[in-house]
This record gives C-alpha cells, sequence and structure tokens, in this order.
C-alpha cells in the first residue's frame, strides 16, 4: 500500500515549502514527478507538441523495467492530440496531460500542488481514484484546498504563519454605490481556432446586469475562450454582440465594458509592479469608467483590502496566492460594470473563498454583471447564480 | 532517407551556395534542391517555398528600398569610387536575397521531408553528441516560451484595454509596454520551471536519457544514393564556373 499525504491549511501556511522538504525525505522517493498550479509548473516546457512532451516522460523498459507495469491514467485521447503545443491546452487539461506523462514514466512519487483544483468534478474523481492507496502509484504528496480527508490518506494540518497578506474582498465593495450594468447579448456566435474544430456553433445567449452567471462545463469545453471573446482577445468567426443594445466588438475598438481576472494571475498583468499595472489600467478607460473608482487613492485602498499594503509591490516577487487575490482588484474596485472571473477561487483557502463569494453577490446586489468560471461546487453555491452550460458548441441557460 | 542523410545533403547545398557560385554552379545547385524537393518532399515542397519566401521577402524590400531606392548604387561601386547605378544595385540586391531564399527554402524542404516527424523524434533521430541535442531541443523550447509569453502579453494588455487585438494607432502607442510584458512573462515561465519542476524531477536528465538513440545508424536507405550524387554534383557546381570561365 503506498504512502498518501494530504497536506491542508490556510494560504501562507508553509504548505508548498512542506511538500518540497517531503521530497527531499528520502524514503518518500529517490526522485518525485511535480505537478504546480499551473502550466509553467505543471508540464516540462521543454516540448512543442503533446507527443513530445509524453515522449520525454515515457520510461525506458531498459532503464526503469518495472515502469512498465504501471496502469496508464489517460482519461483523454492524448494520441488524437498528439500534434498540438502543450499550452493549447486549457489549465485542466494540462494537469490531465501531466498526470498521463507520470502514469507512463518511471517515476514512483507524484507531488501535486493546487492543481486538481482545475479539474472538472468527473476528472478531479478519476485522479483521485487513481490515486487510490490500493492503486498503482507508490507514494503521493497532495496539497488542495478542496478536498476534505480522504480514506487512506494522512492529513497534515498547517497553521497560518504569518498575517501579513491578511485578505477580506467584501471590503471595497462596502462602500461602492449602485450601478446598473448594460445588458450582453450574443447572436448566431461562432468561433474555431484556426484548424480546429468548431468551439462554438450559432450561439445565442443573453446576460443581463444584477446578476451573476455560471459559466459551466468540462475541462476544455470553451469556458475562458467566451471570456476572451467577450473581452475582445479572441474574434468570432461570425455572429454580433451588443452592449446596452449597442453594437459592441472588442476585438476591433477594444474592451470597455468587462474587468477580466484570469485563470492563472501572472496572464493579466501589464506592468512590472500595481503602480505601474494600474496606472495603464486608468488610463485606458479614463472617460469609460467613473472617475472617483479610478483615482489611484481608490487602487490603493482596494489593493490594501487584498492583502498588498503598497503599490510600488512588484507583482511576480509576490507569493502566487497573493497575486491571484490580486488580480481581483481591478473587477471588485467597481471601474467596470461586468465583472469576468475565470476559477477566481483556484489555491485560495476556505475563508477566503468565502469572502470572495459574499464579495461577488454583494456587486450583483448593486447591479453589476458577474460572468464566472468555476469548478468550486461550494464556491458557486455561495453566489445566487444562473447557470450557462457548455458543450457540444451551444450554451445552454438553466 | 534518414534525417542525417537529408541534413547532410542540405549542409552541402547550402554550404556550396555561400561559395558564391557562377550561373553555371547555381543552376547545378538549384536542378539538385529541385531534385530532393520533387522526389523527397513532393506536394509538401510547395509550402516550403512559400514558407520560405514568406521569410525572405521583408528583408528583401528593406534592402531594395535601401540600396535601390536611397543608395543608388552597389558596394562594389562604392568601394571603387564610381558613379554608380539603380540596376547594378538591383542586381546586387537580387543576388543577395536569391541566395538567401535558396538557404531558407533548403532549410524549409529538410525539415518538411520529415514532416511525419514530432520536433524531438527528428532531433533524437539525428547523429549529434546528446549535449548539441539538447540545445536544440532547448532552443525550441525557449521559442514555444516567448510565443507563450506573446499570447500572455496579449490576454494582458488586450484586457487591460491597452492594445486592441485588430490593427490600431493605440498599438503602435504602446507597443513597448507589449514588448516589457512579453520579456517579463517570460522570464517569469522560465523561472516557474525552474524553481520547482526541473530540481524536484530532474527533468533535463530526463530529457538526456530521451535524446539518447543507441547503436542507430548513421546512414541507410536511399542516403547511399543522395550523398554520391549531392558530392557529385558539389564538384560539378566547382568546376562548371571554372571551365565556363576558361
Amino acid at each position: 500500500m503506498g504512502r498518501r499525504e494530504l497536506i491542508s491549511g490556510p494560504n501562507f501556511s508553509g504548505r508548498s515549502g512542506a511538500l518540497m522538504t517531503l521530497l527531499r525525505d528520502g524514503a518518500f522517493a529517490a526522485q518525485s514527478f511535480y505537478v504546480g498550479p499551473y502550466s509553467e509548473a505543471a508540464l516540462s516546457g521543454l516540448s512543442s507538441t503533446i507527443a513530445d512532451e509524453i515522449g520525454i516522460y515515457r520510461a525506458k523498459p531498459e532503464i526503469a523495467p518495472g515502469a512498465q507495469a504501471r496502469r496508464a491514467f489517460a482519461p483523454l485521447d492524448f494520441a488524437a492530440l498528439g500534434r498540438r503545443e502543450p499550452q493549447t491546452l486549457s489549465g485542466g487539461e494540462q494537469v490531465l496531460l501531466a498526470l498521463h506523462c507520470f502514469s507512463l514514466s518511471a517515476y514512483s512519487a507524484l507531488a501535486i500542488d493546487t492543481a486538481f483544483e482545475q479539474l472538472d468534478r468527473e476528472n478531479r474523481e478519476h485522479a483521485l481514484a487513481y490515486l487510490d492507496p490500493h492503486g498503482p502509484v507508490a507514494n503521493v504528496a497532495l496539497i488542495d484546498n478542496r478536498l476534505p480527508p480522504l480514506p487512506g490518506w494522512r492529513t497534515t494540518e498547517r497553521a497560518a504563519d504569518t498575517a501579513e497578506f491578511d485578505c477580506d474582498p467584501r471590503r471595497p465593495v462596502a462602500d461602492l454605490p449602485r450601478r446598473d450594468a448594460p445588458a450582453i447579448d450574443i447572436s448566431g456566435l461562432r468561433f474555431s481556432y484556426r484548424r480546429g474544430p468548431d468551439i462554438f456553433r450559432a450561439v445565442d445567449l443573453s446576460l443581463r446586469g444584477g446578476a451573476a452567471y455560471r459559466l459551466a462545463g468540462p475541462n476544455g469545453a470553451g469556458k475562458t475562450t467566451l471570456l476572451k471573446l467577450l473581452v475582445g482577445v479572441l474574434a468570432p468567426t461570425a455572429g454580433a454582440v451588443t452592449l446596452g443594445g449597442e453594437r459592441y466588438r472588442p476585438w476591433r475598438t477594444g474592451n470597455r465594458a468587462i474587468a477580466l481576472a484570469t485563470q492563472n494571475p501572472d496572464h493579466q498583468w501589464c506592468g512590472a509592479t500595481l503602480r505601474d499595472d494600474l496606472a495603464r489600467r486608468r488610463a485606458a478607460f479614463a472617460g469609460h469608467a467613473p472617475a472617483e473608482r479610478l483615482s489611484e487613492a481608490r487602487n490603493g485602498d482596494v489593493a490594501a483590502s487584498l492583502g498588498i499594503r503598497s503599490l510600488d509591490a512588484h507583482l511576480y516577487e509576490l507569493p502566487l496566492a497573493a497575486r491571484k487575490r490580486l488580480s481581483w482588484l481591478w473587477p471588485l474596485s467597481g471601474a467596470l460594470p461586468w465583472l469576468m472571473l475565470d476559477e477566481p477561487s483556484l489555491g485560495q483557502d476556505l475563508n477566503t473563498r468565502l469572502r470572495l463569494a459574499e464579495a461577488l453577490s454583494g456587486l450583483v446586489a448593486l447591479g453589476y454583471g458577474v460572468l464566472f468560471v468555476t469548478h468550486d461546487d461550494d464556491f458557486a453555491a455561495r453566489v445566487p447564480h444562473r447557470v450557462l452550460a457548455l458543450g457540444e458548441g451551444q450554451i445552454k441557460t438553466t | 532517407m534518414t534525417p542525417n542523410g537529408a541534413f547532410t545533403v542540405g549542409l552541402v547545398l547550402i554550404a556550396m551556395s555561400l561559395t558564391n557560385p557562377g550561373p553555371r554552379g547555381s543552376a547545378i545547385l538549384i536542378a539538385l534542391a529541385l531534385a530532393f524537393a520533387i522526389i523527397e518532399v513532393r506536394g509538401a515542397a510547395l509550402v516550403a517555398l512559400r514558407r520560405a519566401a514568406l521569410i525572405v521577402l521583408p528583408l528583401a524590400l528593406f534592402m531594395g528600398l535601401l540600396w535601390v531606392g536611397i543608395v543608388g548604387k552597389a558596394p562594389a561601386e562604392i568601394a571603387a569610387g564610381a558613379a554608380g547605378t539603380r540596376a547594378a544595385a538591383l542586381i546586387y540586391v537580387a543576388r543577395l536575397c536569391g541566395r538567401l531564399l535558396f538557404i531558407v527554402a533548403v532549410v524549409q524542404l529538410v525539415i518538411m521531408r520529415f514532416d511525419a516527424l514530432t520536433p524531438l523524434q527528428l532531433i533524437r533521430a539525428l547523429a549529434l553528441p546528446v549535449a548539441a541535442k539538447r540545445v536544440l531541443v532547448i532552443t525550441l523550447s525557449l521559442i514555444a516560451t516567448l510565443r507563450h509569453a506573446i499570447d500572455r502579453a496579449h490576454i494582458a494588455l488586450i484586457a487591460a484595454g491597452t492594445l486592441t487585438r485588430a490593427a490600431s494607432l493605440r498599438n503602435a502607442v504602446h507597443s513597448w509596454r507589449l514588448i516589457q510584458a512579453v520579456w517579463l512573462s517570460a522570464v517569469t515561465i522560465m523561472l516557474g520551471r525552474m524553481r520547482d519542476k526541473w530540481p524536484v524531477e530532474n527533468t533535463l536528465s530526463l530529457l538526456d536519457r530521451s535524446l539518447e538513440t543507441g547503436s542507430a545508424r548513421l546512414f541507410a536507405g536511399d542516403d547511399r544514393i543522395w550523398l554520391p550524387i549531392t558530392v557529385g554534383a558539389a564538384i560539378m557546381a566547382l568546376i562548371a564556373d571554372r571551365i565556363g570561365a576558361s
């Protein structure tokens, strides 16, 4: 029976450090396979195609005779996806690819740092079943903010060791005045990536201000793609979008209404320091947002509520969990009428998730529009919302 | 044909094109490259030629503007202190860009010959020391990292209202911000890998092992036909212009 370690606790309790210490313990493994929170720490970065990523890790029988006996973990048809670049997979699919590579490798131990939070429910259950203590994997260490204690796993509960990044996302929302977000109407939307299948086929969708919508679907369904279309990062193949009844083409004229928080916070910085980043946003949206919500003082207050005391903080020098919280700053500032958040609760402890859910509910009550993507059912249940179910190129409102 | 054979043919063609061959020598080299394209690469040769043209075209336009449009004479005429003509400048630009087009096309043809292989499979099949293969893999990795960083920076700056997806004056004004964001992203992506993933897994050692090919043969199959033809063509290209000159 394999050794199973679940490392629990709030953010900034040294869980990642504890994981690394465990991996250096020779009794756990001589060498481990590591799946970090985002693609740069989940994939090797040495391959241009999915087939090559698998090729690097696939154990050679002459080097590791026993490795071939392990059952492969293959929730997706990676052979069919072999020519694609690993970076074009969604976050959840990248985690599945990493697990597939591990299952074919000679590594006996596996370390996962919050990466399972990117998996949809079905894939998470598959992955946990594969890691069952009686299954084919020897030793596993896992950090996860959402899993309860698991049978057969030893749980180590850690306590916060700093109050430096204390965060309360409800505070910036408390003093915001009402704002009626304009409706977003989408008709006949089609989209496909170059040489790829249709992601959306003639989608009609109506989003009203003063409401929250949860974009739901399996890993790789196109949830992030829809957000990219609405902020203008991608252009649809066909179809029209209106904002407040007027034609809205952000891919041509620029984003003017949507505050986006990306899944990986490092996909959204447009400056080296927080001050630079916010100054550029303020300059870009001047005239499109209420002046008082664009002020540097207001931004500083919101940053402090999210645990960052100085606007001169270098973004990439902050811990990942703190960067993720800062990714909510622009949406929570109330500068723009629509908030779109991609997996906002990723890597966040329970208290922070509850507070964020409350903050979003507060914004909805004030008339803002909220569209969020999450596989965190508990978090979603705390924000009154309608579900937009993605599947087979369509979006159904339930 | 093996990748070693195809790359040897390509290297000989490129080396010969750099010896400044005359019209007859050039004709022999072009004929050999065309034969390789038709026999070995087939329909994909058109893709290779189109890619080569797209790569060389911007440089050709710039060179034409500079030498024909602005300078108005060839470098040799400037060195000789002659008055010079735009026609001579045009011939100079055409020869230089023609040679560059030939080199890029040969590289593309050789790569397209093994289009069915993934980059790692192609590099693995080359008869090179593992250290040299590792350099090739890491070079490709850096290119992919830069592309990923560009994608990330685009998302950030478009969502933040700084840039637009379509061409715009705003994009021109803020292009330096894109460059800054791309470099920051690229550096942090690399650091992200090197801080945790690679040291925990010894990923680079794993790569080295996956690049070892054991006792694979250097040349095989059609290499035995193409290599003598290539060496013969190279000798003919060297001799042909001397015969013509005498």
